[in-house]
């Protein structure tokens, strides 16, 4: 029989891949309730830093890699550039994980939109190297604004209804391992 | 801080070369797809192709319910619309209505412009030659003279009021003293209270009206016509309206433009009939009777 451990894990695995695809989906549909000049909050990103922050290992970086190629194949993105940040992203935040468990939720958001700026800087830094053509600056920015503003709902969705918690210190799991 | 679980002790290096490899993985389509454009983005399009539809059966419910939506929103629309127009078509006949008002207005000036005043009233059309004018004497020149009938005292118009009269006539030209001018002096009748009046000028573009009757029945603003007493002048002809100066004295504000004398049509009056007799019992005609006699 497969422990407990494990089923939750992939449980939530597949989960993080069907909100992906759904929100991927909801994308793809031919009505863009955000079509008239401003852009949607990228929920998957958000969604992605949310978990990373919260349990890491319910998104493991083959995961997220899978997901935004995904992404990037799917919305005529530069394939791999983008997908490549956020891998660095979250490793970055997955190692710090445990060092910001008490943090309370603002600093979050600050840590957030930090590391949301700087893969905007870095993506945008990247691709004026390779000579692409670039979204304009203003719209990009508003994404990540627009975002930023839907990540506490995700978080707050995360928590309520996935049951996706900050582990608090010291907090063994089922096999009294440290999480 | 390292993790004392136990699979971690082997899995962190193994993890770290797996996330570099996926790192390099990354680079490496990025730059293949920077160099090689076109093929990977063949690539993207056949997987788009492969993926999206598999998506239809999910697809089409939801694009059903839109249109369902779509419907409703536009049945909502046709409502709106509907009351628009019948706004519109309030408006549109509120104007039908003016429109109808104007064509009435327009037919009546129409048959009005069919009005001859007076069948003898022809005119001669001159063009004025030099307009002598200073802030003495009134005057323009006209093209027309004795050699086309033109007689000394017959009125000129331009294309809407009375501008003077001929004084003066040679043989190619004549001279219009005009009702600016401090000798001029014509009979005028004022509208609509009937009054009788002397139209003088005295050198300024607004004409006085002398002896007036009944002053308090002229208001400003009433028509001012020639009142043809005398019999040099036509009568109704259009003159001007009443306006009343700064000096509390009734004057006339011309219809003529004095601005821009170009033609002006002299008006061939003819000598009113006089009644010479008082007017005895008339008898038949010899001729009548004797026919009359004839049927009896």
């Amino acid at each position: 029989m497969v422990d407990p451990l494990t089923t939750r894990r992939i449980a939530h695995r597949a989960l993080y891949l069907g909100l992906a695809l759904v929100v991927m989906f909801l994308r793809l549909l031919p009505v863009t309730p955000m079509s008239h000049g401003i852009p949607g909050p990228d929920l998957v990103l958000a969604l992605t830093l949310a978990w990373v922050l919260r349990r890491p290992d319910y998104v493991p970086a083959w995961l997220i890699v899978g997901v935004f190629l995904l992404e990037d194949v799917m919305y005529w993105q530069p394939i791999g550039l983008w997908t490549l940040v956020v891998l660095g992203s979250t490793e970055f935040l997955r190692a710090r994980e445990e060092a910001t468990r008490d943090l309370n939720f603002l600093f979050e958001m600050a840590l957030v939109a930090g590391v949301m700026a700087a893969m905007l800087v870095v993506n945008r830094m990247v691709l004026g190297l390779a000579v692409v053509e670039q979204p304009p600056l203003g719209l990009e920015l508003l994404r990540l604004l627009m975002t930023l503003a839907a990540y506490p709902f995700v978080v707050a969705l995360s928590a309520l209804g996935f049951g996706l918690k900050r582990a608090a210190l010291g907090e063994l799991d089922a096999h009294g391992h440290r999480i | 801080m390292a993790r004392d679980r136990d699979d971690q002790d082997y899995l962190g290096p193994l993890r770290r070369i797996g996330i570099a490899a996926l790192v390099l993985v990354l680079a490496a389509s990025f730059l293949v797809w920077r160099i090689d454009s076109t093929r990977v983005e063949r690539f993207r399009n056949a997987f788009i192709d492969r993926f999206v539809p598999t998506f239809d059966w999910a697809m089409v419910p939801v694009t059903k319910a839109l249109g369902i939506v779509e419907g409703f929103q536009s049945y909502a629309r046709i409502v709106a619309q509907n009351q628009e127009l019948r706004r519109e078509l309030q408006q549109m006949k509120a104007w039908k209505e003016a429109a109808v008002q104007l064509e009435q207005q327009n037919a009546k000036l129409l048959a009005q412009n069919q009005v001859r005043l007076d069948p003898k009233l022809t005119s001669v059309s001159g063009v004025v030659l030099a307009d002598s004018g200073s802030p003495f004497r009134q005057s323009v020149l006209l093209n027309v003279g004795s050699r086309d009938g033109v007689v000394d005292g017959w009125a000129t118009m331009d294309g809407l009021g009375l501008v003077g009269r001929i004084s003066g006539v040679g043989r190619a030209t004549s001279r219009v003293v005009l009702l600016t001018d401090s000798s001029s002096r014509i009979p005028v009748t004022i509208q609509p209270s009937g009054q009788h009046a002397i139209l003088t000028g005295d050198n300024t573009p607004f004409p006085l009206l002398d002896f007036l009757e009944h002053p308090e029945q002229v208001r400003p603003g009433d028509r001012v016509i020639s009142s043809g007493d005398g019999g040099v002048f036509p009568a109704s002809l259009l003159v001007g309206q009443v306006l009343q100066g700064q000096d509390r004295r009734l004057r006339v504000r011309l219809s003529a433009d004095y601005e821009r004398l170009d033609f002006l049509r002299v008006l061939r009056s003819h000598p009113a009939e006089q009644l010479r007799d008082a007017g005895p019992l008339i008898p038949p005609a010899p001729a009548e009777v004797a026919a009359e006699g004839g049927n009896g």
